[in-house]
């Protein structure tokens, strides 16, 4: 995770949903990336218009303005987590079996894996600092490896990674629409207080 | 090819170089009549009996063709032939100029039919029919409502475009982000900075069709150039509206234009309007002849200084 100095007179939080920004900007490129590859490696069609499959987070959504920063950052934070289980996933498939030589793609997807986390973190962080209850970790998706044809499993990696790609975007929304009501004084007091004793 | 008689409004339409033969109404097959087109008498040699034959026929035979019975110059029948082509396959385009408010789609046929088309257009996403607002004032053009964003579903946009001789149809498929392209930046003015003889200070403002920049803020490109070169600079800016020009070569007049686009996703807009100024020069003081003697000596010395060129990145030539 890229942590650059914060810009003198910056709040807190403007800061962190800045940096955050950065880190989602990086991870939709590389996420973009690894699909490309992925729909290649896998000979899939990356036109193929997938329906949405059970425990994949969708970024789609009908009310996207009228949600609360605190859904808002809720709906981000659990579905990264999701998408952390579900990279993992991914990675052991190609691992164990659908491309088990190919090294420099599982480190691309590793690489993908360890931007979630960071970005979870962040977003973790955000939520605490603005005052919002973080909702509670849902436990990982039991894995029913064996249910799975090949191509079933490449299906859904495909499917991760293209609503992986639109989260990120969303994201990056979900954080202007934040930092908005954060500049428009929507901070909470504590927030503030320790906002200015950084000052000192 | 078949022919459409359009009975109620006694209207033929017939394809472009095929023959027609029109017929004088309920008048019997032999019956001695008389026809005109546009009101001039047609000579005999079209006639097969009542029924006037048109050979090959071309846009210039569209018109009002009138039949009278023989000797009482009775009015029998009245038909308006158009001669047309059916469609072919239409040209269609889909943009979001104001995302994430919705998009548009506009359409043209490439090559005209000379005859009346009806077009019929159908948008899906996610295997649901979403309704597309014909344009009141635009023609040729249809307004969607986003009910879903940030959606991976593709869009899949219809379009059937249908006349009496025939009819085509197009699809177009694309992604929700794919289509974003913003309106060009508006008010954009480039003025010279006192006391700065090589700086412009060019500002603009977001296009008004743009709904939301706080969360859906956008970067600009600008170029710009002296009259006098052809090459233009480019620059990059990726947040606020406006610019200071740092390497203006001295006295010469700039043109300067800006363009915009969606940090995160879509295409540039096109180029916003030019916009020109000169770089600020010094007021030439009111000299005595001595001192005025020394001025030139030097101004004839001093060379047309070529400025450090800032380095931009390789930029995307966008627009018309």
């Amino acid at each position: 995770m890229a942590s650059s100095e914060r810009l003198p007179g910056m709040s807190h939080h403007r800061d962190l949903c800045r940096r955050t920004v950065h880190l989602l900007r990086k991870m939709r490129s590389d996420v973009s990336s690894l699909l490309e590859s992925y729909v290649e490696k896998q000979g899939l069609d990356k036109n193929f218009n997938l329906d949405s499959i059970d425990g994949v987070p969708t970024a789609g959504t009908e009310q996207w303005s009228e949600i609360s920063d605190a859904e808002r950052l809720g709906d981000n934070l659990k579905a990264y987590w999701a998408f952390q289980i579900l990279l993992d996933e991914i990675l052991e498939e190609q691992r164990s079996n659908l491309s088990p030589d190919d090294t420099a793609f599982h480190e691309s997807i590793q690489s993908v894996v360890l931007q979630v986390s960071g970005l979870a973190y962040q977003l973790e962080e955000l939520m605490a600092m603005l005052e919002h209850n973080v909702p509670a970790k849902e436990l990982g998706s039991a894995r029913d490896a064996g249910g799975k044809s090949s191509f079933e499993k490449k299906m859904r990696g495909m499917k991760v990674l293209q609503e992986l790609a639109q989260w990120t975007v969303r994201s990056v929304r979900d954080l202007h629409h934040i930092s908005k009501s954060v500049q428009t004084g929507a901070i909470p007091r504590s927030s503030r207080r320790l906002a200015q004793a950084q000052k000192k | 090819v078949q022919q459409f008689p359009d009975t109620e409004s006694h209207i033929h339409y017939a394809q472009l170089g095929t023959d027609v033969t029109l017929q004088c109404g309920s008048v019997d097959r032999d019956a001695a009549v008389t026809w005109t087109a546009n009101s001039t008498d047609l000579d005999a040699s079209h006639l097969n009996g009542s029924r006037l034959v048109l050979r090959n026929v071309d846009l210039s035979h569209s018109g009002q063709y009138s039949c009278y019975e023989g000797s009482s110059w009775h009015l029998k029948y009245r038909v308006n032939l158009k001669v047309g082509t059916p469609p072919k396959e239409p040209a269609l385009m889909c943009r979001s100029n104001n995302y994430p408010s919705g998009f548009y789609c506009s359409w043209h046929m490439p090559i005209p039919t000379y005859i009346p088309d009806t077009f019929n257009i159908t948008v899906m996403h996610d295997s649901k029919e979403i309704v597309c607002d014909m344009d009141v004032s635009l023609k040729n053009r249809c307004y969607i409502r986003y009910l879903h964003l940030f959606s991976s579903k593709k869009y899949k946009v219809t379009l059937t475009v249908t006349n009496a001789l025939g009819s085509s149809s197009t699809s177009i498929s694309f992604d929700e982000f794919a289509i974003v392209k913003p309106d060009p930046p508006e008010n954009v003015v480039a003025k010279p900075i006192p006391n700065n003889a090589r700086r412009l200070l060019v500002t603009w403002q977001y296009p008004s069709s743009w709904p939301d920049p706080d969360s859906f803020p956008l970067k600009f490109f600008l170029r710009y150039r002296p009259l006098i070169i052809d090459q233009w600079q480019h620059v990059e800016l990726s947040d606020g509206t406006t610019h200071i020009i740092t390497d203006a070569y001295a006295g010469k007049e700039y043109i300067i234009q800006v363009a915009a686009k969606d940090n995160e996703i879509g295409t540039w807009s096109d180029w916003s309007v030019a916009v020109h100024a000169t770089p600020w020069t010094e007021e030439p003081k009111h000299l005595t002849t001595e001192a005025q003697g020394a001025e030139t000596t030097t101004a004839s010395t001093s060379a047309f200084v070529v400025p450090t060129t800032t380095s931009i990145g390789n930029s995307e030539e966008q627009g018309s």
